[in-house]
């Protein structure tokens, strides 16, 4: 596993008191928040920013990783010492707290060894902790359900309960009419208990996968359509790749850009379902030929059409 | 522990949770989920006792959001729910926005 240098994640120096530390933290916490960064790199960064944080403000894994960090460089190759933890004892059951499930496997390896009562055979029993991540679907994904694959990293007590970090790959039934921000609650499939006690939970934030052609509101699905000028002036039928297959769509005569035509049922499904808006965009055809500047030449001439008088365009 | 078989989950909004659940879900005791649904910051349309509180997915990540920016910032708890309504806001413009 790679060597991970904890103060450079947060910028700060190895001689860094407690208060400069939060305050680096709280910095970087404000530049990387998911909600609110514009840095491509956000959601890692801050991960590393988290992990870093919660090694380097506990004074016991400070101390128990600096020892261990002199004289080496982030990304090297790395190995716990075989006699690692001996001399140290990490207070608390889940000292990690809320996101520790992302941590990295070097993070888990130092200071994943559990507490004396998390033994199998000890008289301590705690349910494992809920898990939380975020799957993405493709909108038609959801109109007819879907498995997605997922890896996780994920912790787990050996015989000698020790906890070893290992990646883990679930299959996942997306339901179909799941909608953004849903969450998909996975029994079991959380953080392991401790003395028999059950595991957690997982919950599975659904997001869709970033698709220009469409946007979604609640089950709605709203869908920009290109009409020619004749279709959009004198009605048309047409066809329309939608999320749920192509349909054929009546466009009504007198159309103008913006027009929505709402075709019942055909949003994300659901009880109700949604409705699918096909929103007409009208596309002019390009004046690139001696005949296409003819035929705008003689609508120019011959159709009295001011698109700025009172009631035009 | 690699798996093959699929799992299927529950959608919360199909059955959503009651406030130890959700507690555990955010890592939090359950007074701190009851004070902040009483100050009116979170779980706006829960009704009833306690016990009959539900919370759905929406609420989830809210909950979520306020442990975190309390956490990460030593926010109060007010100035949490603020910030959360802000982003939840910039997250339904940007909706808007998208591929309109």
């Amino acid at each position: 596993m790679e060597y991970r240098d904890y103060y450079r994640d947060l910028g700060v120096e190895r001689i860094a008191s407690a208060d400069e530390i939060r305050k680096a933290y709280r910095r970087l916490a404000r530049k990387y928040h998911p909600d609110v960064s514009k840095e491509p790199d956000a959601e890692q960064r801050m991960r590393e920013v988290n992990e870093a944080y919660a090694a380097l403000s506990d004074p016991e894994k400070r101390a128990a990783y600096d020892q261990i960090g002199q004289a080496r460089h982030a990304g090297e190759e790395f190995q716990p010492p075989p006699d690692w933890g001996a001399g140290f004892e990490f207070s608390g059951g889940e000292p990690q707290g809320m996101g520790a499930e992302e941590f990295s496997e070097f993070f888990s390896s130092l200071f994943g060894r559990a507490p004396r009562g998390a033994r199998p055979a000890g008289g301590h029993r705690m349910r494992g902790s809920d898990h939380h991540a975020r799957v993405m679907v493709d909108l038609a994904d959801v109109y007819q359900g879907a498995t997605r694959s997922i890896s996780l990293r994920g912790a787990r007590l050996d015989d000698d309960g020790r906890v070893v970090s290992e990646e883990r790959v679930l299959e996942v039934a997306i339901p179909k009419g799941v909608t953004e921000g849903q969450h998909i609650r996975l029994t079991g499939q959380g953080g392991a208990g401790i003395g028999g006690a059950g595991a957690g939970d997982l919950y599975l934030e659904v997001r869709f996968s970033p698709d220009s052609r469409y946007r979604v509101e609640g089950r709605d699905v709203y869908q920009s359509v290109p009409v020619s000028p004749w279709e959009a002036a004198l009605g048309a039928e047409i066809d329309v790749a939608t999320p749920s297959g192509t349909v054929q769509v009546r466009v009504p005569a007198g159309s103008q850009t913006g027009r929505k035509l709402r075709l019942k049922g055909r949003g994300i499904p659901g009880n109700p379902a949604g409705a699918l808006y096909l929103e007409l965009r009208i596309v002019l055809p390009p004046a690139n030929t001696e005949k296409a500047r003819k035929l705008y030449e003689t609508m120019a001439r011959e159709m009295a059409f001011d698109p700025r008088a009172a009631g035009g365009g | 522990m690699a798996q093959d078989r699929v799992l299927t989950g529950i959608v919360v909004d199909e059955e959503t949770l009651t406030v130890d659940e959700l507690a555990q879900a955010c890592a939090v005791e359950r007074r701190w989920v009851r004070a902040r649904v009483e100050a009116g910051l979170l779980g706006t349309t829960v009704v009833g006792q306690v016990q009959e509180w539900r919370f759905a997915s929406a609420e989830l990540a809210r909950a979520r959001r306020l442990v975190a920016l309390e956490r990460d910032f030593d926010a109060n708890e007010e100035l949490a729910a603020l910030v959360a309504d802000l982003i939840e806001e910039v997250e339904r413009l940007r909706a808007q926005l998208r591929g309109a």
